[in-house]
């Protein structure tokens, strides 16, 4: 990464975290920490639609899958908030291999709707596998998160874990997207013949973006849960998958740092936003078909086209 | 529990019309993409839109279910068009994720206002028969219900006909078959893609109408049924309209029968995993990607 | 000299049709061999088939002496076996240099512990390569684009950029399925000369084509195909002349044939 960019990326992760310290308003810091809780699902759902191409509904079905995890790490197994995160990775990612082996092997129709179905099911589980779940009533009253002797109380002391998460995951997002495998996923979604063509076979690196991208999603979902303090079957309402999805569309699906900045002005705007949650939701609705048709690559996608006419006007 | 002959009877054919009419909804999905190769997220809330619009024409005409029927049918297949003009015409048949996420975009819009508008509350249905129904042996079945599955039936009577012998449905087949070949010899991809929006349209009207009076409308309740009729046109082939009629029958009464015997709870996610295991052993779905056959 | 590629009793069909129906050749190591023949020959199966594109229904496939019957595309392309497409293929959104970077990826020794670690070895083969890439730039003439997404260039600038990839990792033979359908004649003869250039520095190629003139100048040995069976095979001047060639691809008889060439001169 250039030296200019890495600075600005540093001030402005410096800048996210000094937010507890200019506001002791829980309504801000919670809108805050959902921004950047938000913005790694939506990054993690970036690495395997934006890069490798393929629409995975299932992100919703990790996100579910690790909020439970993480609450029952606690909640039932006697764990910490820390292993209850890493469970819900853990899981995630083999529930990942488990259903992506096959599923990626069908064509591309059929595993758009595999991976919706998948998030369904895992609704259909929490709302129904009252024994481990505790099915519609959820699992209420998790715990603030502790470590060495210092109790995560307040709203502004889970900011700051989750700003951690976000600056980590994020990092490894970004290291991942600009390394040879990002450019190899990339080059499985232009043109998956032509990589065969040269000796590269394309499954297991979709397998990984696969299994990658669930694990994120699936420890962000588990450190939500916390902030929300209970985790039920709300969890998988279709609604997080809807605000990941316009996330990386309005950002660029593609384009790690328009998704990283659409996530993170796109979680203020539910609060800029507040009319009755129906109508929150047709705004979205409309912003989706309107950006399939002005806007398709996103932000940064009208950027880079914009300077593609000018690399192209020079060279000719 | 005993299991009579009769309980047994009574599951079957209420599976068979429940079937029936996911056929209907599985038809319209399949047809689209036979047509445009898109998937319509937005098909549940045609449905949903039709058990409204038969709920709000029934205390207008004075619970006359026919009329009404009518209206709800025409109603809808003039949303899908206006749908179609506004939106679909807009997409290319090789932007999937494209057309997914349009129609999703639809579908929240959708749903949500009516969802603003007429709130969540569940609505129940009344018409001119009431619950009254007809008695055969031991088994009591309301009049809805026959007139939901023959209505059904007469669909798909006519959707035959119209495929197999009109030039609308010749050219729909056409163009799902080998749209190349259709474009040289002048078949005009858009009328057929309109055509083809209206009557997926119109027949998930249809359902949706004959929905109404069976169970409680709310303005979430094509979501559900939507997903189901996505695993129906998977397991019977993308664009295969005998294979996804065949596959929604087939659900309709294992899913009766399963709701007889288990929980809820199993009976819906019958429909999935059967789906996801078909998909994992056959990736064309159990029968052949769509030529449309109809004979 | 020995065959780097032998292929013996390919046999494929669909629905019915032969599309290959028992082909036996082989390409001979340093040769510029060409395939051709009339359109539903066969040519293009023959190349998917042996690229493992395609499932073969019978034969076998035989690279530098080891058997590839049946391998899948992409380690038959690590064998040593690199093809391009008739629809050119590049990476359309990525850079020049990351097409041939990329094209060159699976074959140099670095792996993705050594980019995370920043090695010695990662280091070394990331300089190899680019060291390569920026000499076939130069060979096929693209050097202003290097850094040019190549979804900017022409049809036939992107088809010499397919031809550069290919060639990437010093394959044992490169297959070119129609390199100059649909690209313009003073382009043609820029990669005649390209390809003339390769093959004297000790390159194997296999070319598919249509344009009989463009085989002609290059390819020391022709093979024929026509509807799934091996026509004729030869030099470029027995082809020419041999009247199962002129009647499958012309019509004609050796004396129809003549007499057009009197009439056109």
């Amino acid at each position: 990464m250039s030296r200019m960019k890495l600075v600005l990326a540093l001030l402005a992760a410096l800048a996210f975290a000094a937010l507890p310290l200019l506001t002791s308003s829980n309504y801000i810091l919670g809108v805050g920490l959902s921004a950047l809780i938000f913005t790694v699902a939506a990054a993690a759902l970036n690495l395997i639609y934006g890069f490798t191409g393929l629409l995975s509904f299932a992100q919703l079905g990790f996100w579910g899958i690790g909020g439970y995890a993480s609450a029952l790490t606690v909640m039932t197994f006697g764990g910490n908030f820390w292993w209850g995160v890493v469970w819900a990775a853990l899981i995630n990612a083999v529930v990942a291999i488990v259903v992506g082996y096959p599923t990626l092997r069908t064509n591309r129709h059929a595993f758009v709707i595999v991976t919706l179905t998948f998030a369904l099911l895992v609704t259909l589980i929490a709302r129904d596998w009252v024994e481990l779940t505790r099915g519609p009533m959820g699992i209420a009253n998790l715990p603030a998160p502790s470590a060495f002797g210092h109790r995560f109380a307040s709203t502004g002391d889970f900011y700051w874990i989750a700003w951690a998460f976000s600056v980590v995951m994020l990092a490894f997002l970004y290291a991942l997207c600009s390394s040879r495998i990002g450019r190899t996923l990339v080059a499985i979604k232009q043109n998956e013949p032509l990589v065969r063509a040269q000796g590269i076979s394309p499954m297991p690196y979709k397998l990984a973006a696969f299994a990658i991208s669930a694990a994120i999603t699936g420890a962000a979902g588990g450190v939500f849960v916390f902030h929300l303090g209970i985790v039920d079957p709300l969890i998988l309402d279709f609604y997080y998958m809807q605000t990941f999805l316009i996330i990386v569309i309005i950002g660029g699906a593609g384009s790690f740092w328009g998704v990283v900045v659409s996530g993170v002005a796109l979680s203020a705007l539910p609060e800029v936003l507040r009319f009755s949650a129906d109508f929150r939701m047709v705004i979205y609705g409309v912003i989706l078909v309107l950006a399939m048709f002005v806007m398709p690559s996103g932000v940064a996608g009208w950027l880079r086209e914009r300077r593609l006419t000018r690399t192209r006007e020079a060279l000719q | 529990m005993t299991i009579t002959g009769t309980y047994l009877l009574q599951l079957t054919l209420n599976g068979i019309t429940l079937g029936l009419l996911y056929a209907l909804i599985a038809v319209g999905l399949s047809l689209i993409f036979g047509v445009m190769e898109i998937i319509n997220f937005a098909h549940g809330e045609f449905l949903m839109l039709g058990a409204f619009a038969m709920a709000f024409a029934l205390p207008v005409i004075g619970l006359l279910y026919w009329p009404a029927l009518a209206v709800s049918i025409v109603a809808i297949a003039l949303f899908g068009l206006v749908v179609y003009e506004l939106l679909l015409s807009r997409l290319r048949p090789d932007e999937f994720e494209r057309s997914i996420l349009v129609t999703l975009g639809l579908s929240i819009i959708v749903m949500h206002l009516v969802q603003y508008f007429f709130t969540a509350n569940p609505r129940l249905v009344d018409t001119q028969f009431g619950f009254e129904g007809v008695e055969i042996g031991a088994i009591r079945i309301t009049w809805t219900r026959v007139i939901a599955a023959a209505v059904a039936a007469a669909a798909f009577a006519g959707l035959y006909v119209v495929l197999r012998h009109t030039q609308f449905g010749r050219a729909m087949r056409a163009i799902a078959q080998n749209r190349e070949a259709a474009l040289m010899i002048g078949i005009r991809p858009r009328t057929v893609a309109r055509n083809a929006v209206v009557l997926a349209a119109g027949l998930c009207g249809l359902a949706g109408a004959a929905i109404a009076p069976i169970q409680l409308v709310t303005p979430y309740m094509g979501q559900f049924l939507i997903f189901k009729a996505f695993a129906l046109v998977i397991i019977g082939g993308l664009g295969n309209i005998p294979g996804a009629v065949a596959a929604a029958v087939g659900l309709g009464l294992i899913e009766s029968w399963i709701g007889g015997f288990f929980t809820v709870a199993w009976q819906e996610a019958a429909v999935f995993i059967i789906m996801i295991g078909v998909l994992f052993v056959r990736p064309d779905g159990l029968f052949k990607r769509g030529s449309m056959r109809v004979g | 000299m020995s065959a780097i590629l032998e292929v013996s009793g390919l046999r494929k069909a669909y629905a019915g049709v032969h599309a290959l129906d028992g082909v036996s050749f082989a390409v001979e190591a340093g040769s510029v061999t060409g395939l051709i023949g009339p359109n539903g020959s066969g040519k293009s199966t023959a190349i998917d088939c042996i690229s493992g594109f395609q499932k073969l229904d019978g034969g076998t496939v035989a690279l530098a002496g080891h058997d590839v019957t049946g391998r899948p595309a992409h380690l038959i392309a690590r064998a040593g076996l690199m093809r391009t497409f008739q629809t050119v293929r590049v990476y359309e959104r990525l850079s020049l240099l990351d097409n041939l970077a990329i094209a060159n990826q699976q074959f140099d020794p670095a792996t993705w512990i050594d980019e995370f670690l920043r090695t010695k070895r990662y280091r070394e083969a990331i300089e190899a390569s680019e060291q390569r890439a920026r000499e076939l730039v130069e060979l096929i003439g693209l050097k202003r684009y290097y850094e040019a997404e190549a979804g900017i260039l022409s049809y036939g600038q992107k088809k010499l950029v397919a031809l550069a990839s290919a060639l990437m990792p010093s394959p044992k033979i490169v297959v070119l399925d129609e390199p100059v359908a649909g690209v313009n004649p003073s382009r043609i003869r820029e990669i005649e000369v390209a390809l003339q250039q390769l093959n004297q520095a000790g390159e194997t190629f296999l070319i598919v084509e249509h344009n009989v003139e463009f085989i002609t100048n290059l390819c020391h040995h022709v093979i024929v195909l026509d509807q799934g069976c091996k026509l004729a095979e030869g030099s470029a001047a027995e082809i020419h002349t041999d009247p199962r060639v002129l009647e499958a691809y012309l019509g004609m008889t050796p004396e129809m044939a003549a007499a057009e060439m009197r009439g056109a001169a």
